[in-house]
């Protein structure tokens, strides 16, 4: 519990099934938007993404900073978020 | 798991070319047919045959985006990169990874090491369709390393140039170099009338021409076969004993400005100036007595206030007959007249608040800098900071007396 926002925890505590990707910690409405504009509507698809990328941070970061412009911060919680959801339930 | 590979192939073209665009993949149609037909699950060779017959094999190096998905990953195997899958989302990342290595390769390697990698494989048939993206990473390297060995070079001809050509230092060495150059000359002088004091003497000169702070320089050429003898016999004494007049930094300007006049005034003059010599030969550094002389002997010179500049250790005694006539500050050197170095130096404005000091020129009153006249401006305008005081202390009374009430 130490740096993890509670929209972290509330996502890395159950399955996504068919959370909407603003349920991501660090994607907000703007973000979500724009993700859902290219086609990632649900968290499910960003979990795609992630995967396909093989969980590499850099990687990650970079889709995530072309597609929906987010910052460093973002991206971070982002690709966090993922992580330690992959790690629990993958 | 087959849903998620399929999701990016149920997209719809334009949704995928929108895609790409956003991407800045270059669209090439066949490619794209292909994914879109495909679904990515069709059968790699197919695809590489189909490529491979239509288009002959691009140079991997050359352009991220011409290569095919299995060109991409070997190239970027072959940088010790382990790529995922390539797939439509993931394309136009993997090729920004591969241009970063590229780059970062680029840099390390020389060219020679560079076309061993273009040379691997495909490339050699390609090597005319070397695009312009690679080749300006490739060049851009090559040229930085060009750079910065013209640069190195340039640094190194600088340095060479103070060593070879005799110097042309700052006018304010360190003593160390001044005690250096002091007995390199030493020895041409002796021999006044050689080359060798021409050659210092204008290598000086340049030198002086630094000298900063108001002091102008005139033609000094004219007027040095003109000079008085006081400053010519201080200038010669204090060449030949330069070595032990090196203290301080501050000597820097009287010392070069000394020597330029030993080199100047080598013939003439030299019997009068030994004269002089033998009369202040004897004395030191004392602020009144050289005073005295020049004076006396100098009638003629305006610039009656000789000084040295220190009052320095007695161990320069016997070496300190008076120095070129700094331009005093009670008198401004007119241009008419000749000073020994020909450098003239104009008073500046006395200090304010300057303590004893006659004021020469009214000078008129300062121009206000534009920061101050727009703070004026502006302060004409706003309430005045009393009236704001108080302002302020009744607004705190009233709302004391208001929350006493309430």
């Amino acid at each position: 519990m130490s740096s993890t926002s509670q929209k972290h925890r509330d996502f890395v505590a159950e399955p996504m099934g068919e959370k909407t990707v603003m349920a991501l910690a660090g994607i907000g409405e703007v973000l979500g938007k724009r993700l859902e504009e290219k086609g990632f509507d649900k968290a499910y698809v960003v979990l795609g993404q992630f995967l396909v990328l093989k969980k590499d941070e850099e990687l990650f970061r970079d889709w995530l900073k072309d597609s929906c412009m987010a910052n460093s911060k973002q991206q971070k919680d982002c690709f966090c978020c993922l992580k330690e959801w992959c790690d629990a339930f993958l | 798991m087959p849903v998620l590979v399929e999701e990016p192939a149920l997209l719809s073209k334009s949704r995928l070319r929108s895609d790409f665009v956003a991407h800045n993949v270059k669209l090439h149609l066949k490619h794209i047919d292909h994914r879109n037909a495909a679904e990515f699950s069709s059968d790699e060779e197919e695809d590489v045959q189909d490529e491979a017959e239509e288009k002959p094999e691009e140079a991997e190096m050359p352009d991220p985006s011409g290569l095919t998905d299995d060109d991409l990953k070997a190239a970027l195997l072959r940088h010790g990169f382990k790529p995922g899958p390539i797939v439509a989302s993931t394309r136009a990342l993997y090729e920004k990874k591969l241009r970063r290595l590229l780059r970062s390769n680029g840099h390390n390697l020389l060219n020679a090491a560079e076309k061993v990698m273009y040379s691997a494989s495909e490339e050699e048939e390609e090597e005319e369709e070397e695009e312009n993206g690679e080749d300006d990473d490739a060049e851009s390297g090559a040229e930085e390393e060009k750079q910065e060995a013209a640069e190195q070079s340039d640094e190194a001809q600088p340095g060479s140039s103070q060593i070879g050509g005799f110097f042309y230092p700052q006018c304010f060495l360190p003593s160390s170099r001044l005690r250096a150059r002091a007995s390199r000359n030493k020895e041409p002088s002796p021999a006044w009338n050689s080359g060798n004091a021409l050659k210092s003497s204008e290598q000086s000169r340049p030198r002086c021409s630094q000298i900063p702070v108001g002091i102008s320089r005139a033609s000094s050429v004219d007027h040095r076969p003109g000079l008085g003898s006081g400053v010519q016999a201080g200038s010669q004494t204090v060449a030949a004993d330069a070595s032990s007049s090196f203290t301080s930094p501050v000597f820097s300007i009287t010392e070069m400005v000394e020597e330029m006049e030993s080199r100047g005034s080598l013939s003439t003059s030299s019997n009068t100036v030994r004269e002089f010599n033998g009369s202040n030969g004897q004395e030191h550094c004392s602020g009144s007595s050289r005073l005295d002389t020049p004076v006396v002997d100098n009638s003629s010179m305006k610039n009656h206030s000789v000084y040295c500049t220190p009052r320095t250790s007695p161990h320069k005694r016997g070496m300190k007959p008076p120095r070129e006539p700094v331009i005093d500050t009670f008198k401004d050197l007119l241009p008419a007249e000749t000073t020994p170095t020909g450098i003239y130096a104009t008073r500046r404005r006395p200090i304010k608040g300057a303590a004893g000091r006659p004021v020469q020129y009214a000078y008129p009153d300062t121009p206000f800098s534009p920061t101050t006249l727009e703070r004026r401006v502006v302060e004409r305008r706003l309430v005045p900071i009393h009236i704001r005081f108080l302002f302020f202390l009744v607004m705190a009374c009233i709302l004391y007396l208001i929350y006493e009430l309430v």
